[in-house]
């Protein structure tokens, strides 16, 4: 996926290939710029122009869903696939009570009546576990605190029973103590509903706590990809056990944190070989070309062997 | 001169807000009654939610905002009452860095000049010294001195912190006072900024005031931590068993949903999620404020206010009930 700007094309996606699976929840990290909303947003046909361009393919339910005409994916948002952004304040309108948006999303994708949708939207407010919901459903979204509206934003996003819900970082805007009652929120209604989590977040924390299977992205490409346990206990790519060990801990303090050297890249100036190349400790001759992603269910894009990754990350762990 | 740098003693700080829907305004507490000390070399963190009044602790201690009650102390002198000629000379002893990066600096001026401009402000010295000292600061903060012509948005998140930290270092301050220093960093940088700061801690003796909501970060950098809910200190103490043990149910709560990396060293550990929202603090609860969402809370909590007591090995916890150990 890539923009034309006045700079130069942006590959602010490139060379993603991932899958989700019924129930699961698929968690993206990666820092700022790195592709993570990007990626989601195009699949969805939400980026459109003529500065973008898209290629590639996305299923959706065994279905080629990219490059289909607007209406019918406007019909799939919302009612199949449902999505939740950072900040809830872009995705509710201010003038409206926050009961008319969710009864209004409804009856777009249903055909149940005014009074009918009205009480749905009570039901689903109570199902996020906002307190006396049969007054707050007529409030406007600056009465809800900010954890309030993002649970809001999930009512809404529920409404039609979604299959697949995309949560771009849905706690980063709050506190600890609400960003666990949302998390919780969020896998409780998985489990109740069967239904799918795209996750994306630029906290390993989170990612830790809720993901089954993880994609780490580093300047629009995958870096690597694995369940929980492999990503985060049997890391493979550089770029991974940086971000690892950049992480603070909360149960013993470190002399020195681990660092990634210099800064994060613009997609302006991806390198032609490996992108992490340039901040890479362990860069050698072989990485002047792109690696692939190899492996089977865990993979990676390093050109490091297996044996000297096993290797350096035991080091890694050993100084820490 | 006493082991004792900064003597904070009951400072309390109210805003007077204008109501929506009420009309008329009314009082909010945004610190209250917040005391401690800060030992010089040692670094104190602050930690907890939005709105709680972090930033208004420190804008109360550096001297931008003038206290509703209390005393701050810096070397054994009292700042609070002091006029702004007799600030000055305690001004350049204690510097303020602020969170975001980006607002911070200004725009229009190079980097060589913004942190120069403190040095300028307080007479440093001739134009050729306050160059060569701005080069100093610039090694010092591991920038590339090639670039000190160069504008604020020419620079990434973390350089631009860096330069904000040159800046705050210009005039040898004793004590630092960093409100979420690292908070709009991505990790990598916020790690390289975390490493700077305990370098530059060492090879300084600085003194450091570091607020964040971040715990993680809190534990990392802090000698001591503080914790507050509602403008108020609710546990204090050394970190290590701060973060073992927490006291107050507030703390045990807050730590037990932080996010933690499960590499298999990790502790383990009962996930508490409090109920409900950080109460507005206009309408801040009867007796201890936590009481609504404290999951331990008896009958005397709603009615009687514990104060911040004693609970040996320099704890201190301000709860009828602490979480016994
Ligand atoms: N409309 C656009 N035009 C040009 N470039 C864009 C546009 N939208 C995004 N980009 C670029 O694409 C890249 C990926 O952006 P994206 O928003 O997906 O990053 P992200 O991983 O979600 O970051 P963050 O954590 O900051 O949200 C960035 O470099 C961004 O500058
Ligand atoms: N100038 C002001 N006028 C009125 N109220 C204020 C003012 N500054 C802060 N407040 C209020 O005081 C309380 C404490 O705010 P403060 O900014 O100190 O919190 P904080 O802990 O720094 O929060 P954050 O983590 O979001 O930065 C909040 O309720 C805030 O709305
Ligand atoms: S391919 Fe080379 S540069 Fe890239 S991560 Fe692996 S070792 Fe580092
Ligand atoms: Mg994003
Ligand atoms: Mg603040």
């Amino acid at each position: 996926m890539s923009f034309a700007t006045r700079a130069g094309v942006v590959r602010a996606v490139d060379g993603l290939s991932m899958s989700v699976g019924r129930g699961e929840t698929v968690g993206i990290v990666g820092e700022s710029g790195s592709g993570k909303s990007v990626s989601m947003y195009s699949i969805l046909g939400l980026l459109r122009g003529p500065n973008v361009s898209i290629e590639g393919r996305v299923r959706f339910n065994g279905q080629d869903i990219l490059g289909r005409p607007d209406r019918e994916l406007r019909a799939l948002r919302g009612k199949d696939i449902a999505m939740i952004f950072q900040d809830p304040m872009t995705a509710l309108t201010p003038v409206y009570t926050v009961g008319w948006q969710i009864a209004e999303q409804i009856r777009q994708h249903t055909d149940l009546t005014k009074r009918q949708a009205h009480q749905r939207a009570i039901d689903l407010l109570a199902e996020v576990a906002i307190p006396d919901p049969s007054r707050r459903v007529n409030q406007y979204p600056h009465e809800f605190s900010g954890g309030m509206r993002q649970r809001a934003m999930i009512a809404m996003a529920l409404s039609c029973e979604p299959s697949l819900l995309i949560a771009d970082e849905p706690t980063t805007a709050l506190d600890v103590t609400t960003q666990a009652q949302i998390l919780e929120l969020l896998a409780e209604l998985q489990e109740r509903r069967g239904s799918s989590i795209v996750l994306i977040t630029h906290d390993m924390g989170v990612i830790s706590e809720v993901a089954d299977r993880v994609v780490v992205m580093y300047a629009g490409r995958p870096a690597e990809i694995g369940t929980r346990q492999e990503v985060i206990r049997e890391a493979r790519h550089p770029y991974t056990w940086g971000l690892l060990g950049a992480v603070p801990r909360l149960d013993s303090k470190r002399a020195r944190l681990v660092t990634i050297p210099g800064n994060p890249i613009s997609p302006l100036d991806v390198p032609p070989g490996c992108a992490f190349a340039p901040r890479c400790t362990y860069r050698h001759d072989r990485c002047s070309d792109r690696p692939p992603m190899r492996g089977t269910d865990h993979l990676d894009a390093c050109w490091l062997d297996d044996a000297e990754k096993e290797q350096r990350r035991a080091e890694i762990e050993e100084a820490s | 001169m006493s082991d004792v740098i900064l003597r904070v003693d009951n400072v309390t700080k109210n805003f007077s807000v204008r109501r929506p829907g009420r009309g008329g305004r009314s009082q909010i507490q945004a610190v209250g009654g917040v005391s401690f000390e800060i030992r010089r070399g040692e670094t104190l963190g602050i930690v907890g939610e939005s709105g709680c009044g972090k930033s208004t602790l420190a804008r109360c201690i550096v001297q931008l905002l003038p206290v509703t009650s209390g005393t701050v102390e810096f070397n054994g002198s009292p700042l609070t009452g002091l006029s702004r000629r007799q600030l000055r000379p305690h001004r350049r002893e204690m510097q303020l860095v602020f969170q975001d990066p980006f607002a911070s600096l200004n725009p229009r001026r190079t980097v060589a000049d913004i942190v120069a401009e403190p040095l300028r402000v307080h007479r440093f010295g001739t134009r050729s010294e306050i160059e060569a000292r701005v080069r100093e600061l610039f090694t010092l903060v591991g920038l590339d001195v090639n670039s000190l012509v160069r504008y604020p948005h020419e620079f990434s998140g973390g350089q631009r912190q860096r330069i904000g930290i040159a800046r705050s270092l210009a005039l040898n301050p004793q004590l630092v006072v960093a409100d979420e220093p690292v908070s709009a960093l991505d990790v990598s940088v916020q790690a390289q900024v975390l490493n700077l700061m305990a370098e530059l801690q060492e090879k300084l003796g600085l003194t450091y005031l570091f607020i964040a909501h971040d715990l993680g970060v809190v534990r990392h950098v802090s000698d001591r931590v503080g914790v507050m809910y509602l403008g108020e200190l609710v546990e204090m103490g050394p970190a290590d068993p701060l973060y073992d043990a927490p006291l107050h149910p507030y703390t045990e709560a807050l730590l037990s949903v932080a996010p933690e990396l499960d590499d298999g060293r990790a502790r383990t550990r009962e996930r508490i999620v409090i109920s409900g929202d950080v109460p507005d603090p206009a309408d801040k609860p009867s007796g201890c404020a936590f009481h609504p969402r404290c999951p331990v809370a008896q009958d005397r909590c709603r009615i009687e206010k514990p104060s911040l007591i004693h609970a040996g090995d320099g704890r201190l916890v301000a709860c009828h009930f602490p979480r016994r150990r």
